[in-house]
């Protein structure tokens, strides 16, 4: 016995050793190729990539800062703050001294003792700004004299009880009560725990009970063992019913019925009525195939195509939202946990069929780990529930292409309506302007950014089975047959309107324009109305087609048996989608024009992108200093000012088409806004800028 | 029912004094402090605590207690007076004392509630086979294979902490704080719901050094707290220690005298001990002398909620 084991032992050995140098000569001969490639200066180089990574610096850096554990501070100068005050003078830290604007509040100190939540984003500068006063949070400094006088405050506070040092208070502490303490007692900013942390949901591996290969609906099943108020929330949300308040319609501020499950319709693929499940593939239920579906009925919760966390999770096209037949249901199960960019996408990014359709501002570049599509989700890596705050399953936010609102969101939640902090004169030229115009309006000067978007779709030319499809300059098809003529268009520039918040919408059964075009959405302001202000939208044109009888808009039956795209025969097409929709159908048709906008609240730019001065006020291009409205100080560079912000040439360079807008001015375009020319000049909606007049008397 | 047990325990009240009179003195002389000489202990700053039963959540993760019915995050459970039961050894409970802030809102104020963990603990005196003892790191700790189920301890126990498994049948057992013992028998291990406080309202230490941590922060900030901390004296002084700006009697904190509780107890015992009462009469006697006792308590409190926090 023991003889035999003795060389099996050794001979293992031996194996053992020839696997290990083998891989070992692999690695290295690995690691040779790639360096080899890396330097190799026969290879071309090749053009670098359009994302300029130092935009994920501030992020990068912000996680690193948060993983670092400085030295404890033991002793600190004991002083009151007046005095502290008097020991800088004049040199009181400012908000220009700031190094740091944006921090992750979280540390391996918290974290060694577990966490329930995630990390905390912190505006630093922000605060700085409201505050004024970095003594306020920064209370002490340490007593050594060398030390820097403001120090982060894990320098002092880390962990919960130090016997060395009894009256100091932990990390954890010293955040939580510093922040709520202030925010409880100037009644202003987050208190609840999830108003600032994402709570982390505990690992589901062990908890989900399923057996094997099960049916959809036992996986709710199973999910509602533990979250049946959760399955109750969800049967009243607009993300189930598609349909609730529409609180931002106009003349229907008091409905609740209003949504696409009734009567909402847009020109991209129209209204969902006969087409259920193609359209309801994007619902979160399964099995919507016909206006019977059973909204009571929990168990037809598709609570994994929200909560997936293993990105394997996809609905079927024409599922009318059931998983494809592929998805492993138990392994999603297991993996559960909040919502991210990809599950929210696997809907809203291919808003209008398909990949950036319809919204020109969700795509699914909005995944992906770059600012230059979205300084947020790309640059900062937000997950759209960090922004789009949630209670009880009923989700924030608003659209203008939808009337469902669920609560709304706004930049100025979290930037504040004076967001140009610091004493810069240029911040507080810019902080004058957010009343009247929108944060989007300059920090977000054209849409598309990554992706194509449709801006045009005419129906009334399907049906034409030659006619040869051409590729558009971004490789996008002109025609299909089945659905008609498209225009896409990329780094678009919006259209700007005035806009309150409100907005007139057409529903289903109003009479069209038949003098001219129909406009489906459309926000709602006024130059002279104080609560509005220029918004950017996106312009969505279309031909579709409409009653010529009564004169409403018709809905087509596209999907399915008997849907236009299989038997190409508008007539009936148009008899069953207007049963479905229980709207007569005269038998006559004709085709319209329609437009709507739509909202562009995503896809905001890094603010060195954001428009400048001169891109809008053309005026100031000629001038040479700020001596046109105040007394000339020659210290300020004024060119420096008045044109920092975006420089397309530089996008351009990056390869991206944008170079007819490259020294464009008039930007917002003020005359179509209402105003009688640029404000410098000609002032503003309600008051003569102190500047105009020179020029004003001139014309007189 | 409830009638009938209160005339039951008036008499059995009435023959504890008898015992007591019989022969008092001897016994209680005798007796001196049982207290670990360095124990951990907790402090809870009540001004700090906002509330958010965090705490409640990490007890009951740690002693894997059912899910609760409404969730952790969820408020309405402050609504009423609570008390620590078998499925929730630590509890919660919102004040208000009437004080309002700048904008004329109530401020409310927020107590935990849990097992005091004694100096010198009633239960383990009163418990007749030793499952509770008091361990030198301060833990009161609850040994389930020793326990016979006569609840001794439940009656015992001044504040009323010990819940027992009544609706368990074959393995019943008494549920109450564990300090988690588990946790802080090993190096730097500390309670579970002092790890998740948010605000750190409560600090875990040595209970010396925290007396002295206490004594600094009333000290250094007399306008915040009063100067008294709940639970250095009282019955002998417990683990759990409280500083609180707002007085402790409004905030459900019972008066208790300094004496520690198995002075009474043991009292009482031993003088039926000796003269070989049955046990039955020792369970009346001992139970109609503590319900008696912290009847007292009870309606001795001015605050009207107090009525839907007994149990
Ligand atoms: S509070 Fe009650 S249960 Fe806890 S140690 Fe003291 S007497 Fe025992
Ligand atoms: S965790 Fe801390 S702050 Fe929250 S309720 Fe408990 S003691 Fe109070």
């Amino acid at each position: 016995m023991k003889q035999w084991k003795k060389p099996n032992t050794i001979s293992m050995l031996a194996m053992l050793t020839v696997v290990l140098v083998s891989t070992l000569a692999v690695t290295l001969f690995k690691n040779r190729i790639d360096v080899a490639d890396a330097v190799d200066p026969t290879q071309p180089t090749v053009a670098p990539t359009p994302i300029p990574r130092a935009w994920e610096a501030r992020q990068t850096a912000a996680e690193h800062r948060s993983a670092e554990v400085v030295p404890l501070v033991k002793e600190v100068l004991k002083e009151t703050p007046a005095q502290r005050r008097a020991r800088f003078g004049d040199k009181v830290p400012q908000i220009e001294d700031i190094e740091y604007s944006y921090f992750l509040l979280n540390n391996p100190i918290i974290e060694k003792e577990g966490n329930l939540y995630g990390r905390v984003r912190f505006m630093h500068k922000k605060h700085a700004g409201i505050l004024k006063d970095c003594f306020i949070c920064h209370h002490h400094r340490a007593a050594d004299p060398k030390a820097p006088d403001i120090s982060r405050c894990s320098a002092c506070h880390q962990d919960s009880f130090n016997a060395e040092l009894p009256g100091r208070i932990g990390l954890k502490g010293a955040h939580h009560r510093q922040c709520m303490g202030c925010h409880k007692k100037w009644n202003r900013g987050p208190v609840g725990c999830t108003e600032c942390h994402p709570k982390n949901v505990p690992d589901h591996t062990n908890l989900v009970k399923l057996p094997w290969n099960p049916k959809p609906t036992d996986v709710t099943k199973e999910c509602l063992r533990c979250h049946d108020v959760q399955a109750e929330e969800m049967l009243t949300s607009t993300h189930w019913l598609w349909k609730g308040p529409s609180p931002f319609t106009e003349g229907s501020e008091k409905r609740i019925d209003l949504g696409k499950a009734t009567k909402t319709i847009n020109n991209f693929l129209i209204h969902i009525a006969s087409n259920l499940p193609r359209c309801t593939s994007c619902h979160a239920g399964y099995g919507w195939k016909e206006a019977t579906f059973d909204f009571t009925d929990k168990t037809r919760i598709d609570c994994l195509v929200c909560h997936d966390t293993s990105k394997t999770y996809v609905k079927a096209p024409l599922g009318a939202g059931m998983p494809d037949l592929k998805v492993d249901l138990v392994h999603v199960a297991k993996k559960v946990g909040k919502p991210s960019r990809k599950t929210c996408g696997s809907c809203h990014f291919s808003g209008g069929g398909e990949d950036p359709v319809k919204h020109g501002k969700l795509n699914p570049f909005l995944d992906f780990h770059s600012s230059s599509c979205d300084i947020h989700m790309g640059g900062l890596g937000f997950e759209c529930h960090e922004c789009h705050k949630t209670r009880n399953h009923k989700i924030s936010g608003r659209s203008l292409a939808l009337p469902v609102a669920e609560g709304s969101r706004s930049c100025e939640d979290c930037h504040t309506a004076i967001p140009h902090q610091g004493k810069a004169l240029l911040n507080h030229h810019l902080n004058r302007h957010t009343e009247h115009i929108a944060c989007t309006t300059c920090h977000n000067p054209f849409y598309a950014k990554c992706d194509p978007s449709k801006t045009f779709w005419d129906w009334s030319t399907a049906g034409n089975k030659k006619r040869k499809v051409k590729k558009d300059e971004h490789g996008m098809p002109d025609y299909d047959w089945k659905m008609g003529d498209f225009r896409w268009e990329n780094r678009v520039k919006p259209a700007y309107a005035w806009y309150n918040g409100k907005v007139k919408r057409h529903i289903l059964g109003d009479k069209i324009n038949t003098e001219g075009v129909t406009v489906l959405t459309e926000p709602v302001g006024d130059i002279k109305d104080p609560n509005s202000k220029i918004y950017p939208l996106k312009f969505m044109g279309g031909i579709q087609a409409a009653d010529a009888v009564h004169n409403y808009l018709l809905v087509p039956h596209l999907f399915g048996p008997g849907g236009y795209l299989e038997t190409m025969d508008w007539q009936k097409s148009f008899a069953e989608g207007m049963k479905a929709a229980g709207l007569p159908y005269s038998g006559q048709y004709k085709w319209v024009e329609t437009i709507m906008y739509i909202g562009l609240n995503h896809e905001v730019l890094p603010k060195k992108f954001a428009l400048s001065c001169v891109q809008c006020h053309a005026s100031l291009r000629t001038e040479r200093s700020c001596g046109r409205c105040h007394q000339d100080k020659h210290e300020v560079d004024f060119k420096n000012l008045a044109f920092q912000g975006i420089d397309f040439k530089i996008l351009h360079g990056k390869g991206r088409d944008v170079q007819e807008r490259v020294e464009s001015t008039y930007y917002i375009g003020f005359e179509k806004l209402g105003y009688k020319g640029d404000p410098i000049l000609f002032g503003g909606r309600f008051k003569q800028l102190p500047l105009g007049w020179r020029l004003g008397s001139k014309k007189e | 029912m409830e009638i009938n047990r209160r005339q039951f325990f008036g008499i059995a009240g009435t023959m504890a004094g008898g015992a007591l009179a019989c022969k008092p003195k001897k016994t209680q002389a005798a007796r001196t402090l049982k207290a670990p000489p360095d124990p951990y202990g907790c402090l809870m700053d009540i001004t700090a605590c906002v509330g958010c039963r965090k705490c409640e959540e990490a007890c009951n993760r740690v002693n894997n207690l059912p899910p609760p019915q409404v969730s952790f995050d969820d408020p309405r459970p402050l609504e009423r007076k609570r008390r620590p039961v078998v499925t929730a050894y630590t509890v919660v409970n919102r004040y208000h004392t009437g004080k309002r802030d700048q904008r004329n809102q109530l401020i409310p104020t927020f107590v935990k509630v849990q097992c005091m963990h004694c100096q010198d603990p009633g239960c383990v005196s009163a418990c007749i086979v030793g499952a509770l003892t008091k361990k030198d790191n301060g833990a009161v700790h609850y040994d389930a294979s020793k326990c016979i189920g006569c609840r001794y301890c439940m009656v015992a126990c001044p504040f009323q902490i010990p819940a027992y498994d009544y609706h368990d049948p074959l393995t019943p057992k008494v549920h109450k704080s564990t300090f988690c013992y588990h946790l802080i028998i090993k190096e730097g291990g500390k309670p579970a719901c002092a790890v998740i406080c948010p605000v750190e309202a409560i600090t875990f230490g040595k209970r010396r050094q925290l007396l002295g941590l206490a004594r600094q922060k009333i000290k250094n900030d007399p306008g915040r707290y009063l100067d008294r901390i709940y639970g250095e004296h009282e019955v002998g002084g417990t683990s759990w220690l409280y500083i609180s700006g707002e007085p402790f009697e409004k905030l459900g904190f019972l008066d208790l005298p300094t004496r520690p509780i198995p002075h009474l107890t043991e009292t009482i015992q031993h003088g039926m001990f000796r003269y070989m009462w049955a046990p039955l009469s020792l369970f009346a006697v001992l139970g109609g002398f503590m319900w008696t006792f912290n009847r007292k308590q009870i309606t001795g409190d001015s605050e009207p909620e107090r009525k839907e926090g007994s149990i």
